[in-house]
């Protein structure tokens, strides 16, 4: 086609869209015209009439009915989910790990005994590192400020309060609330799971009341944040109207510290870093900051490639650590095509979902090599919340939604900042788009995590109210972001 | 993977348990290079180590190592250098065409300070009246700089637990970095940021500059040439080196002092002292103590930065006579009228030298160094001795202040078999008449 063809195509689609967008009021309105019309042509006189004549009993029905209906619909409907606050966890100046640092412990760790990292592995993780995206200022926690790492439970115990505690204390100043007005208590966290679980650490910390429903969710990977929300979700709705649920996503990195030399299970110790963040949902509107649309979970664990994607397991040498398979990227891809065409339908306005659906029919029906539209979701959403899973998935998203540069600029940025923090990443991602004064009323957030299973999982959110105060984990550096990040970082 | 555990058999009343961890600045210092100066490279093979003793009590049980380590965060974002790590230009920036190292410069890329935490099963008082030969050596990590200088800290600071509660603090600081006084101030500022105190700030401009001028063909008299060294920044001493601490008290020192006679009123502590020291040395080598040299810390002569290598270097030849022969007095008054002082030539030759124990016995003066202000949350430590790592085999004699400021302390650093003999030989000398 020629560029003067696709130019007038493009002026015409925010027409289109208009058009398709409204197309109950577009159908709507000349009916109404023509029914006024056909009103005025009969005669309010002749009207009056018809009216008249009409059996009282039928009207009181019709009445009747619709509003039961109307009630019927309302009451079975779902109660409408708002997030009240959330808060992530601030890191330290004294759990900072530059560079320098990560590789020289990495290089002193080949001379323990036990450990089979070797010089070649240091090299590769060097590589790594200087590719990965991740700036100077990402945290580890103390534990791995020891050479070697300590691993045991009572340092993982450490960590694990240190984040969630200073968290929760953040969440509890900002919303006022007092910890026995929480009536659900879900805590996410991958790899470290002891007894009592960290649902009854809180508890116990905070003196919350016996009646409490809570659940630890582990092992569900790094998008088990959003299926941490999902799940409060569903408790929401048997709960009584008006109950609160803390929601606790983090990943505790203490004991995973891979010692050994298998390359596809070094690169977790390079990305992974301390984070957590805490979020309060409620069935309340009252002080409510963000309401939740949507939580639409996709899993892809029934074929085999995606199930091994991301495995946890002891290599050659018995040294346990995650191994992540060299398809990652295709796996990924895959998960959120699905995600995606299930969410979709759900989000996007009429007139993209008929431009797919057209695109769907061509492709199947006249020739199969018709390019598939690409839905845009810049149309259903403002901003966007990409797990920071690392560099290469990033842009592979970017890649696949057709997303600008500030679309993904929270998730390359909270990637440079802090991380990966796994499944508390979109969190710190959100926390960035509104330290940078980004977040309007009514904007419409959409929140992807990715994780080992392999699963996709989206979290759709509209924005109530803005952030009130500056407070929270960019505070200190968000005035030095955005960075330009290089693609080598040479060190 | 084990860690945490006694390795092998502890000797009773070792140091044992030891942790390394790091400690690296607060804040990206950013893309920074510390250039280093030709004093500094004169004087790379050489390690400072400083011991602080805390006495037992309530201050120093409140000492755990998070409360010792926090503010060594800010402490590095004000001495970002000495959390750097060593590295050699670039090929093409220095064209040294006789294929002699490039010059090494200091990255500032944050990679931080080792912290070591060890325990001692023996009570500090205990541990102290042994005055054991070499103990500055179990409470300081007595690592150099190399075979992988990529990788080798600048500074390590050791915190061993006596168990009576006690607390002894050791310092390895790479000589490069900065001489003993930008050493024992870096330190002190450490401990007033602990203390909540705000400290002076650090000044470490004006940058380091390559000196321009000619080489001397050999090295200064004060000096042994060494090398040339790769990357292990150490050279061996022939003999095996320890160092010894002896008190000199006030009444000694007025003995001193009243013995000068005719050359009365010309020398000061320090001369007296080290020249005290000196005459012993020659007794038990029986001579060849000739020449001494002599580093001094010439406060009028420092430029204010907060981490430079400006001690005076110099040398005094005795005239004529073996000093073992030589009156105190004698010696004192060489040391203070008839030093001859080659600072810019040391910093000036190119080659790689030994300035402590090299050439000659080395007189280190560090009378004007407070290194008893290193006071955590108000408790003064309650004595402190500064010895030195990479020192030939001529020795060398560190000369501070003692805990009252009116005595002093006299580290020697000299082959293993001669400490028995100064003890010996000193004995007496020490003695209150």
């Amino acid at each position: 086609m020629g560029s003067s063809a696709a130019h007038q195509l493009k002026q015409l689609k925010p027409l289109y869209q208009h058009v398709v967008n409204n197309f109950v009021a577009v159908l709507a309105a000349p009916l109404a015209v023509a029914a006024v019309v056909n009103a005025a042509r009969v005669g309010p006189d002749e009207l009056l009439g018809r009216l008249q004549a009409l059996r009282a009993v039928h009207v009181f029905l019709a009445v009747f009915v619709a509003a039961a209906a109307a009630t019927l619909y309302v009451m079975l409907r779902p109660r409408s989910v708002y997030l009240v606050d959330y808060a992530c966890f601030r890191t330290r100046p004294n759990c900072r790990v530059p560079f320098a640092t990560f590789l020289e412990h990495a290089k002193l760790v080949t001379f323990v005994e036990g450990a089979s990292i070797d010089e070649r592995s240091v090299r590769f993780m060097t590589r790594l590192l200087e590719r990965s995206g991740l700036g100077e200022e990402t945290c580890l926690p103390p534990a791995h400020h020891y050479i070697p790492p300590y691993r045991n439970m009572e340092a993982s115990r450490a960590e694990v309060e240190l984040v969630i505690f200073s968290a929760i204390d953040d969440l509890l100043a900002k919303t006022g609330i007092s910890p026995n007005a929480i009536d659900i208590l879900v805590v996410n966290c991958s790899l470290f799971a002891p007894i009592p679980s960290f649902t009854d650490m809180i508890i116990h910390r905070y003196g919350m009341r016996p009646d409490i429903r809570n659940v630890h969710l582990s092992g569900m990977g790094c998008s088990a944040g959003l299926i941490s929300v999902g799940l409060a979700k569903n408790f929401l709705q048997v709960a009584p109207k008006g109950a609160h649920a803390l929601v606790v996503s983090t990943e505790t990195i203490t004991p995973n510290y891979y010692v050994g030399k298998e390359r596809a299970m070094l690169l977790p110790n390079c990305l992974f870093r301390m984070g957590g963040a805490a979020v309060l949902l409620s069935t309340s509107r009252a002080r409510a900051r963000f309401r939740l649309a949507r939580v639409v979970r996709t899993l892809t664990g029934a074929q085999d490639s995606a199930y091994r994607c991301v495995f946890q397991e002891e290599d050659g040498e018995g040294h346990r650590g995650i191994n992540l398979s060299k398809d990652l990227m295709t796996i990924a891809g895959d998960a959120l095509k699905a995600n995606i065409t299930a969410i979709g339908p759900l989000v996007l306005p009429a007139s993209e979902q008929l431009l797919f659906a057209l695109s769907f029919i061509a492709r199947r029906v006249v020739n199969r090599h018709v390019k598939p539209y690409l839905p845009d979701f810049r149309t259903a959403f403002e901003h966007f919340c990409i797990h920071a899973g690392g560099r290469a998935v990033i842009d592979e998203l970017q890649r696949s939604l057709g997303l600008s540069d500030q679309d993904v600029e929270a998730s390359r940025m909270a990637l440079h900042r802090f991380g990966n923090t796994s499944s508390s990443s979109v969190w710190y991602e959100l926390a960035y788009i509104e330290a940078k004064g980004r977040m309007r009323r009514g904007d419409r957030v959409w929140m992807i995590g990715f994780g080992s299973g392999f699963k996709c999982n989206s979290a759709a959110w509209e924005c109530i109210a803005p952030a009130r105060t500056a407070e929270g984990p960019w505070a200190e550096s968000i005035s030095r972001y955005p960075v330009d990040i290089p693609e080598v970082l040479k060190h | 993977m084990v860690f945490e555990q006694e390795q092998e058999e502890v000797t009773p009343g070792a140091v044992h348990g030891y942790r390394l961890s790091t400690v690296v600045p607060s804040s990206v210092t950013g893309e920074v290079d510390y250039a280093l100066a030709d004093a500094d490279l004169a004087f790379k093979l050489h390690y400072l180590r400083g011991v602080y003793y805390y006495p037992p009590g309530d201050v120093a049980r409140g000492l755990a190592t998070k409360v010792l380590k926090d503010p060594m965060f800010p402490w590095l974002d004000d001495y970002f250098p000495v959390a750097g790590r060593v590295r050699r230009a670039e090929k093409d920036a220095e064209a040294a065409a006789d294929g002699a190292p490039r010059r090494p410069y200091i990255k500032c890329n944050d990679c931080g300070v080792r912290i070591v935490e060890a325990k001692c099963d023996r009570d500090m008082d205990e541990w102290l009246r042994d005055d054991a030969p070499d103990r500055l050596r179990q409470l300081c990590y007595d690592k150099v700089l190399g075979p992988e200088l990529f990788f080798s800290p600048l500074l390590y600071v050791q915190i061993t637990n006596f168990k009576c509660g006690g607390l002894a603090l050791g310092f390895s600081w790479a000589h490069l970095i900065g001489d003993v006084p930008s050493a024992v101030t870096c330190f002190n500022k450490w401990a007033q940021i602990l203390s909540g105190k705000k400290p002076e700030a650090t000044v470490l401009t004006p940058l380091n500059k390559p000196l321009q001028g000619q080489s001397p063909a050999a090295a200064p008299r004060s000096v042994k040439q060494v090398g040339p060294i790769e990357d292990h920044w150490l050279v061996p001493a022939g003999r095996d080196m320890a160092c010894y601490s002896f008190h000199v008290s006030e009444t000694v020192l007025k003995k001193l002092q009243q013995q000068q006679g005719r050359h009365a009123a010309a020398a000061g502590t320090f001369e007296l002292v080290s020249a005290l020291v000196w005459q012993t040395v020659a007794k038990i080598r029986g001579g060849d103590v000739d020449t001494v040299t002599v580093v001094r810390t010439g406060a009028a002569a420092r430029s204010g930065k907060s981490l430079a290598n400006e001690m005076t270097v110099g040398y005094v030849a005795s005239a004529g006579s073996s000093p073992a022969k030589t009156d105190v007095a004698e010696l004192a008054a060489l040391l203070t009228k008839n030093v001859v002082d080659e600072t810019a030539a040391v910093a000036a030759f190119q080659g790689d030298v030994l300035v402590y124990g090299g050439a000659n016995l080395t007189l280190v003066d560090m009378e004007q160094v407070d290194v008893y202000a290193l006071e955590i949350k108000g408790l003064r430590p309650v004595h402190v001795e500064y010895g030195m790592d990479g020192v030939g085999e001529e020795g060398a004699v560190l000369v501070q202040p003692d805990a009252d400021g009116r005595g002093r302390l006299v580290t020697a650093v000299l082959p293993r078999d001669e400490i028995d003999s100064l003890r010996a030989a000193l004995g007496s000398a020490l003695q209150v008449a």
